[in-house]
């Protein structure tokens, strides 16, 4: 057995505007990365990026985007993304662009980098922080999202730790 | 299917992330303003309770944990709490929300979104999705063996889940036995009630723990049997069987014990078999207890259709006072599959229908049960239920001994209220070993002492040996036992077992076999030097055991019941032997050594057919029950090598007898067997793909698996009187050249004696008049020939006539009796229905299989043997598959039909059960049930089946038996050249070669 291989490009959308976060969905970001690559490759490069191509993941909240791509093509895709200029949902049209983060041959080596890189995202805020309030709620995020693996280990030796954590 | 592909799919993707995009019911906003601080937290959650309810509650639980005052947060904590309601709550929350927040990026926001990702990401990376195990995602360079059952061989990291796994696992299994662990399962006393229940169903021989270990098990009529050894052991068994010894356990077959007075038994008896087929019940050294006698029985009054099955036989010998000589004692022997017919056969006979309550001692059993305070469901199992007497102090669970599958209350010994006549059943009761082989006898006096006289009890408490005791204190019996001592001391110097009269009978009274067991497997061989000109072996062989030798204890069923109980454990004995001053040295046992009452019967080898007069003849052991082991193991010692069922097979395949039942098609037993294996063998061909299994419509096999006797008899009789009224009505125009030829050949000249004749007429007669009775009552039967005097004749004209001297003179000499071919013809012919247990020899190359044909070969095959002495045989043509066409219509038909009820989706149970049942009338490859005429289906006009056949290492050449119809033999027979007679051709069902082989007929 000999599988498709293919390639998951891990793009963030940068956008001036914050409004262009709620035209952020599958639909909008497919469509705006096949124009691109017809822009810049012609009919040839949109027909082979479209083979399988999908948006795997997006968060708006984020801006996080993962694409499919098959694995002999994705440099025409790679190569395109840099196009990319809007987004454009229910005839609103925001301009952004996309910076691409992360090549890699499965999704679950792109989530790993995801947590990599938002750690480090978390940890850049923490440092660049202004004012007392916000390093308090960056602080707080930043253990919720740690103190969850602990607190998951916990619930799975028993319920007693669990009660204690909750009156703590 | 695609609901299961689909539950699959989710549980796969029940922990990836889904996407997260801003609700695009709620649309853009009015003002053109995002809000940004609580919302997006608010935005997210609802997204997640709906794709994992698990986690959300989590996440909201370790939201409450860490709230920190705010009115952001404070609004949050009301939206998680509507969240769970839907989203229609959700949207009016976020609107008030919206027009409250800043219109400004806060790092809050921005870091709890990217917190948020991290979590649901970190658990797509850390759990497992896929629905295979841990140990399977492992790329196969880190796998290990036996990882699934050893955690620690995982790498770390995978520890967790794997336990987690592990433990889901050990919940769906089923398990009960393993809660305990192997130490306590192993335990006697938990195996002990293990094996018990495990023999409820089947019963297991006492010898089932050795052969389970080495052989392959399978349950057949009730019993748990070794069918055949896990090694590699098929030649190794012949070599036994021929040049050394090969014990079987035969302790399966049935013992219906008769007691009755003489006249009365030998009187209904008759009426069971007939004198036709050999020696009955009555027969003088038989009736005297000297001899084992064999016959088949048939149902009262109804011979020769009607039969039971093939047993043997022994009388009790009459005491020596004469005084109770009255009431005899008999033990009828049957294999299992026959034993319910005869019994209930036995009882219409004898009219015994009341079971007898009081036919062995039981209160005593039963009260010393009630002191060791078992319950009562056990004091009612009691009687079967015995052990050792270590084992009685100690635990209260008995081992089974006997047969583990009686209902206790039932009674197994039926009465007779006219005649006194007492049936019951024996089962399971008397052991029977056999040995096979030249050797077995040395086997037989190397592992067994005899008992040694003992006039004072060991021990007043105990009953051990009491009754020995008793018998010591009587010189005669004594003297008795002194001399059937020195007779089995005589059997070493006897080259073979055949050398002896079949069936000669030997009781002895043994000491304990355990006590010499030799430290190491070895061979017993025998010393002839010592006994080279031993005038007293000579006279044995003469004059045979005499017929005092055949008394044993045995038949006491008293003693046997405390032979059995007061056998020394196995146990007991090695703590003895721990205890010996010298270690390894010869254990003495003194008094306390058990004496147990054994019979040793002769069997006899091959008695038919010319070649290996006497080979496979051995000894039977009758031993009484609960000693199987202490007597198996030191034959094993003695190096007999054991045997199964298929050993058995082979054992009378070469010796030419018919096997039970598989060569009996005409009792209910071989009618059920062939039904079964016809079974066996369809399902093994369906497993088959079509195109790599044999097309018997092509090969013109009608029927592979099954031998259809009735339809050939049928069409037989058919052809026959087809044939007579061509030969009455034209005799100039001969419908086949076969009828032609049976009339120019002549009677033998000079054959006729008168007296015989007459004696003949008068049996004719007699057949005559049985078939026309046979003929009005059942028409369909058929039956096999039996009848002594007209196998001998049939025998002696199958033989090639003109040849060399040395074949002329048997013939002639059994000639003596023959007839003229009219008078024989007349006989037969009012056997319309009537099959001949016939043994084929191949002339060259070939192998005969279960269920091969036997055909007429034709005038020209005769012709190109004579002038090719390396003709092979003739080849059948290739017939055409008929059937295929149907097979291949009827298969389209149900496709579409499929397609059909696929498209209305309403494929109901119904239609779907005769789709399934359809194939089942038409098997590509195989006949369907109307067989057309079975004679005259192929080239060669078939006359008969083989039901075993293979090539023979005793013989060197390929062997078959099987039955032939009698009414084709004799046609065949009368038109065929008188050099070439008896030659049949043979072809295996799934080829198209015919291949040459005599036919013999051996009584």
């Amino acid at each position: 057995m000999v599988r498709f291989k293919h390639r998951y490009l891990l793009c963030e959308i940068v956008s001036e505007d914050p409004r262009c976060r709620q035209c952020i969905d599958e639909r909008a970001v497919s469509a705006a990365a096949k124009d691109a690559v017809a822009r810049t490759h012609g009919d040839y490069g949109l027909a082979c990026c479209s083979i399988s191509f999908t948006v795997k993941y997006l968060n708006a909240y984020t801006g996080i985007v993962l694409l499919r791509c098959r694995k002999d093509f994705y440099r025409l895709l790679w190569s395109a993304l840099p196009f990319v200029t809007y987004l454009e949902n229910r005839n609103q049209r925001y301009s952004c662009f996309f910076n691409t983060l992360h090549v890699g041959g499965t999704i679950r080596t792109c989530q790993k980098f995801l947590v990599q890189y938002n750690r480090k995202q978390l940890l850049l805020l923490l440092h660049n922080c202004t004012s007392e309030e916000e390093r308090q709620s960056i602080q707080k995020s930043v253990l919720s999202c740690c103190l969850k693996e602990v607190e998951e280990e916990q619930s799975q030796s028993g319920d007693e730790e669990d009660d204690c954590a909750e009156t703590d | 299917m695609s609901n299961a592909r689909e539950k699959k799919r989710a549980k796969k993707m029940r922990n990836q992330p889904a996407s997260v995009t801003l609700s695009s019911d709620c649309g853009p906003c009015p003002s053109g303003i995002q809000h940004h601080n609580g919302g997006s937290r608010s935005f997210q959650t609802p997204k997640q309770a709906d794709l994992h309810p698990d986690s959300s509650q989590e996440f909201q639980q370790q939201r409450h944990q860490h709230q920190s005052p705010g009115p952001s947060y404070r609004k949050e904590q009301y939206f998680s709490k509507g969240q769970s309601r839907g989203r229609g709550g959700w949207r009016g929350g976020h609107q008030n929300v919206s027009q409250e927040m800043p219109k400004y990026v806060t790092a809050s926001t921005f870091a709890q979104a990217r917190a948020a990702e991290i979590n649901a990401m970190l658990k797509a990376v850390t759990q497992k999705s896929s629905n295979s195990l841990v140990f399977q995602t492992l790329p196969r360079h880190m796998r290990r063996r036996a990882m699934s059952h050893n955690i620690k061989r995982l790498p770390r990291r995978l520890r967790e889940i794997a336990r987690k796994e592990a433990e889901k696992a050990v919940h769906q299994k089923k398990e009960h036995s393993k809660n305990k662990c192997r130490k306590a399962r192993r335990r006697h006393v938990n195996l002990v009630v293990e094996f018990n229940r495990r023999q409820k169903k089947n019963i297991w021989l006492e010898t089932h723990i050795w052969h389970a270990k080495r052989f392959h098990m399978v349950k057949k009529w009730g019993y748990c049997l070794g069918d055949r050894p896990t090694t590699k052991s098929y030649r190794a068994c012949y070599r036994a069987m021929t040049k050394h010894c090969l014990l079987q356990d035969l302790s399966y077959y049935c013992c219906l014990e008769l007691n009755g007075k003489e006249e009365e038994l030998l009187k209904v008896l008759a009426r069971m078999c007939s004198i036709d087929t050999g020696p009955t019940f009555a027969a003088v050294p038989c009736l005297s207890g000297r001899l084992q006698g064999s016959l088949v029985l048939y149902r009262a009054d109804r011979y020769p259709e009607d039969l039971l099955g093939p047993i043997t036989f022994i009388w009790k010998p009459k005491d020596g006072s004469g005084i109770t000589s009255e009431t005899r004692q008999l033990w009828i022997w049957t294999h299992p599959s026959l034993k319910q017919d005869i019994l209930t056969e036995l009882k219409t006979v004898f009219q015994c229908s009341e079971p007898v309550k009081t036919c062995s001692p039981e209160p005593i059993v039963t009260l010393l049960q009630e002191e060791k305070q078992t319950d009562v469901a056990m004091i009612v199992g009691k009687k079967r239920k015995r052990e050792d007497n270590e084992g009685e102090q100690a635990v209260p669970l008995k081992k089974i001994i006997g047969d583990g599958t009686r209902v206790p209350l039932q009674s197994y010994c039926w009465t007779s209220q006219t005649t006194g006549v007492v049936i019951s059943d024996l089962t399971m009761e008397i052991l029977r070993y056999r040995l096979i082989g030249p050797l077995s006898h040395c086997v037989l006096t190397e592992a067994l002492k005899t008992a040694s006289i003992q006039t004072e009890m060991a021990d007043a408490e105990t009953e051990l040996n009491n009754w020995w005791v008793e018998n010591c204190k009587n010189s005669e019996k004594v003297s008795l036992h002194q001399r059937q001592e020195a007779i089995f001391e005589l059997l070493q110097g006897i080259s073979s077992p055949s050398e002896i009269a079949a069936g000669t009978i030997l009781g002895l009274t043994v000491g304990d076999p355990r006590v010499n067991l030799p430290k190491k497997r070895s061979k017993a061989m025998p010393n002839p030097e010592k006994y080279q000109d031993n005038e007293k072996v000579r006279q044995l062989l003469l004059e045979g055991v005499p017929l005092e030798c055949a008394h044993s204890f045995i038949w006491d069923q008293t003693i046997c019941k405390n032979v059995t109980e007061n056998k020394i454990s196995e146990q007991d004995l090695n703590h003895m032997r721990g205890e010996l001053l010298v270690p390894g040295s010869q254990l003495d046992l003194g008094p306390c050594e058990s004496k147990i009452p054994i019979l040793l019967v002769q069997q006899p080898g091959k008695v038919a057919g010319e070649d290996r007069p006497g080979w496979g003849s051995g000894w039977d052991i009758y031993l009484p029950k609960g000693w199987g082991m202490a007597f198996w193991i030191p034959f094993v010692y003695r190096g007999a090598r054991v045997g199964g069922l298929q050993e058995g097979m082979k054992h009378s395949e070469y010796k030419r007898s018919p096997h039970i039942p598989n060569d009996f098609p005409d009792c209910p037993a071989g009618i059920q067997f062939a039904k079964e294996l016809e079974n066996v063998l369809l399902e093994k061909f369906k497993r088959r793909p079509p195109a790599k299994r044999a097309n018997y419509v092509k090969l013109g096999t009608l029927a592979p698996f099954l031998c259809p006797w009735g339809q050939l008899t049928r069409d037989w009789e058919v052809r026959n009187k087809a044939q007579e009224e061509s030969v009455v009505t034209s005799s100039a125009e001969s419908k086949s050249s076969a009828t032609e030829r049976q009339v120019p050949c002549e009677p033998k000249p000079g054959l006729i004696i008168e007296d015989s004749q007459g004696d003949m007429m008068e049996e004719m007669a007699k057949i005559q008049n049985l078939c026309k009775e046979d003929g009005a009552a059942t028409s369909s039967g058929f039956f096999v020939l039996r009848n002594r005097k007209l196998l001998k004749q049939l025998s002696a004209r199958c033989r090639p006539t003109c040849g060399k001297g040395q074949r002329v003179r048997p013939a002639s000499k059994l000639g003596q009796k023959e007839m003229t071919e009219d008078a024989l013809l007349s006989i037969f012919k009012c056997y319309p229905r009537v099959l001949v247990w016939v043994s084929l020899s191949l002339l060259r190359k070939g192998s005969p299989e279960l269920h091969a044909m036997i055909c007429i070969p034709t005038q020209e095959d005769f012709l190109q043997l004579n002038k090719d002495q390396l003709f092979c045989g003739p080849q059948e043509p290739k017939h055409s598959d008929i059937f295929k066409h149907k097979i291949l219509k009827l298969k389209e038909r149900k496709k579409k039909k499929n397609n059909g009820n696929a498209l209305e989706s309403g494929a109901s149970d119904a239609l779907e059960a005769k789709a399934v049942e359809e194939p089942k009338e038409l098997i590509l490859g195989l006949w369907p049930d109307p067989l057309p005429d079975v004679t005259s289906h192929c080239s060669r006009i078939l006359l008969g089946f083989v039901t075993q056949g293979d090539f023979s290492l005793a013989a060197g050449c390929g062997e078959a038996l099987g039955f032939v119809n009698l009414t084709g033999l004799l046609h065949m027979l009368s038109s065929q050249p008188t050099d070439k007679k008896g030659l049949v051709l043979l072809r295996t069902p799934a080829s198209l070669q015919y291949r040459f082989a005599r036919l013999n007929i051996e009584v």
